[in-house]
């Protein structure tokens, strides 16, 4: 029988102040874990030292040799967890806003089987969020849901947990942030079971300053209704 | 004669078209959602193109559209469209391709080099 291990992605760029702090608390956490649990940094193409830090904090680190956003380091981190026999897979952000306890959670509901991509939502509980970060994700979840027919409260939220059927099947075209609700989408398309769970935001000084600009969400929504629409005419 | 010149145009494009789309699904390129969706487009164009000289005598100097006789402009303008539709269509085809191979590409190639160190 083989042995099941787990293997959490944390995409990052320009990380280097704290990811390797954000690496050693997450491999603490997960050390008390029944199964294995490797870290993979995917460096995405990090002009500072992310990927020396990451390394220095005892995560395995890919590094791409050219930017690719959001989308493409979680398609790649994936890809690896995919080739590498893990029995599922988690996502957590690198700028230390995931508390590793709530990953931990999510792999433990993930390895009884019956999920196939499990979300993190910010919002179901929103205390510590911000108004406007609460506002703007409700709205894009909203446009997830108008444009694609898919139920989130949370659709923009980085961290996810994933099962061997979604590693082997799930694929997004999109690169940016716009992958989150794409991610969503092609799920639902494939027929994996989506579920959510609550998780809590940390938000520091830090991970303010690294946060999306709400100004982005523009851009999201522009790359969105594109994806549709094109998606009509293949 | 110039509905016939209109359709003994645009005939090869759309033949072109449909045994494209039915090729790339029978090979097992094309997933079956696209094909449907592409044979819908091409057999819309085909109908209505051979539907064109009913429709303009339907359409002849009647509210709301007033329309005129078919012109040579109106089927050169016609016979452009239809292949740009054509182009169009296979060139963002093959694009996504290139992107799809581009973006697994370095994919592949971030996760060897990271091996190889």
């Amino acid at each position: 029988m083989v042995e099941k291990k787990f293997c959490v992605v944390i995409p990052a760029y320009n990380e280097a102040s704290v990811i390797k702090g954000v690496v050693r608390s997450a491999r603490k956490v997960f050390s008390s874990f029944k199964y294995p649990v490797d870290i993979v940094v995917i460096d995405d193409g990090s002009r500072d030292n992310t990927s020396t830090e990451a390394m220095a904090g005892g995560a395995r680190v890919i590094r791409h040799i050219l930017n690719s956003g959001a989308g493409g380091a979680t398609a790649t981190g994936l890809s690896y967890a995919m080739q590498y026999g893990y029995t599922g897979a988690a996502t957590m952000d690198a700028d230390g806003q995931h508390d590793p306890q709530d990953v931990l959670r999510g792999i433990t509901e993930i390895s009884t089987g019956n999920i196939d991509l499990l979300i993190g939502s910010r919002l179901i509980d929103s205390s510590g969020m911000s108004r406007v970060k609460v506002l703007g994700n409700w709205g894009l979840s909203l446009i997830t849901f108008i444009l694609f027919g898919v139920k989130s409260t949370d659709s923009q939220s980085g961290m996810r947990i994933y099962s061997r059927k979604a590693l082997e099947q799930l694929r997004w075209k999109t690169s940016g942030y716009e992958f989150c609700s794409e991610m969503i989408w092609r799920a639902s398309q494939l027929g994996l079971t989506i579920c959510e769970y609550p998780i809590q935001a940390i938000y520091t000084d830090y991970s303010k300053s690294k946060g999306q600009n709400n100004w982005n969400a523009v851009n999201i929504l522009k790359s969105l209704v594109k994806r549709r629409v094109m998606e009509a005419f293949e | 004669m110039r509905y016939l010149l209109l359709i003994l145009l645009n005939i090869p494009v759309v033949s072109l078209a449909l045994l494209n789309i039915i090729t790339q699904h029978k090979m097992g390129r094309t997933p079956k959602k696209r094909f449907n969706r592409q044979l819908l487009l091409w057999v819309v164009i085909l109908t209505l193109l051979i539907g064109s000289f009913p429709l303009y005598n339907l359409l002849v100097n009647r509210p709301p559209l007033d329309s005129t006789d078919l012109s040579a402009f109106d089927i050169v303008e016609i016979t452009v469209i239809i292949f740009l539709i054509y182009s169009n269509n296979d060139q963002r085809r093959k694009t996504e391709q290139t992107e799809r191979r581009l973006n697994d590409l370095h994919q592949e190639l971030s996760i060897q080099l990271s091996n190889d160190k």
